[in-house]
């Protein structure tokens, strides 16, 4: 079984990591998501005063990826690391008023069988898509059973 | 007239005209010459974007694309895929033959030059 935990890391720490391997409760991570997008269309202040962006979980066979809204960003300034089995994103830009940098980053818990050696990051149209390989003995099997 | 007098009230009447849209961050600066306007839009190519300014309306639509492989599975969604739509009144103070546009890194920005009409202008006392 896997468990993803997603943590928050800013002041919205009233709302609980979401755990996505249980996603049977979906009305509640619906809920979040509502939630979410809710704080996002006040105009998302989040990002253009620097902290949190928004950051979208896939997964399909081989890969688990992590993509990222980060519109505006150099690619030099985007960091992406694998921290005691998290991927931490940090990115900055230079304020769009005066002086100074701001400053985002994102904590994403990821599943035990990345290949941590092997993550690929890309970033286009302010996409940062961060691609996780899994490991060989992690991918499902398929296994053939004959019937006599 | 401020710009951002007459923007503001259509920006919000923008959101029942262009249902199936999302609006996205925006700023409006002013200088002397011209407006400068700077619409976030993550995901956006060049391809998907359409701005058109007519009737002193500027009309801002841009389609997204994921970009995934095929077959993938959305664990956890904060994004929407829905297309992103922005209008802005302007009451024609826009010169709309000069109007540039300039899309990297899914930052669209825009420069509006102001039309004669709408810059300050001296009188000399005869």
């Amino acid at each position: 079984m896997r468990f993803i935990h997603y943590t928050q890391s800013n002041g919205r720490s009233a709302s609980p990591a979401v755990g996505l391997g249980d996603r049977a409760p979906r009305q509640g991570l619906e809920n979040e998501l509502d939630w979410l997008f809710g704080t996002a269309l006040t105009g998302f202040a989040g990002f253009a005063r620097g902290g949190q962006f928004p950051v979208d979980l896939y997964e399909d066979k081989n890969n688990t990826y992590v993509r990222a809204e980060l519109p505006g960003v150099n690619r030099d300034a985007i960091s992406v690391e694998i921290v005691d089995g998290s991927l931490s994103i940090q990115a900055s830009r230079k304020a769009k008023s005066g002086e100074g940098t701001v400053s985002f980053s994102r904590l994403v818990s990821i599943p035990d069988e990345v290949q941590t050696d092997k993550v690929a990051a890309a970033y286009e149209n302010g996409i940062l898509t961060v691609t996780l390989p899994r490991r060989e003995e992690a991918k499902p099997k398929k296994i053939n059973v004959s019937v006599n | 007239m401020s710009f951002l007098n007459t923007l503001i009230p259509s920006a919000v009447r923008a959101q029942d005209d262009l249902p199936e849209t999302r609006r996205p961050h925006y700023e409006v600066s002013e200088t002397e010459n011209a407006y400068s306007l700077t619409v976030n839009l993550p995901g956006v190519f060049k391809d998907g974007l359409e701005i058109t300014d007519e009737n002193g309306e500027l009309r801002i639509t841009a389609r997204r694309s994921p970009a995934l492989p095929e077959g993938v599975v959305a664990l956890h969604r904060e994004t929407s895929d829905a297309p992103y739509g922005l209008v802005l009144a302007h009451d024609n103070t826009v010169d709309t033959g000069k109007i540039e546009a300039d899309l990297k890194d899914g930052v669209l920005r825009l420069s509006l030059a102001k039309a004669e009409s709408a810059k300050p202008r001296k009188i000399a006392v005869s």
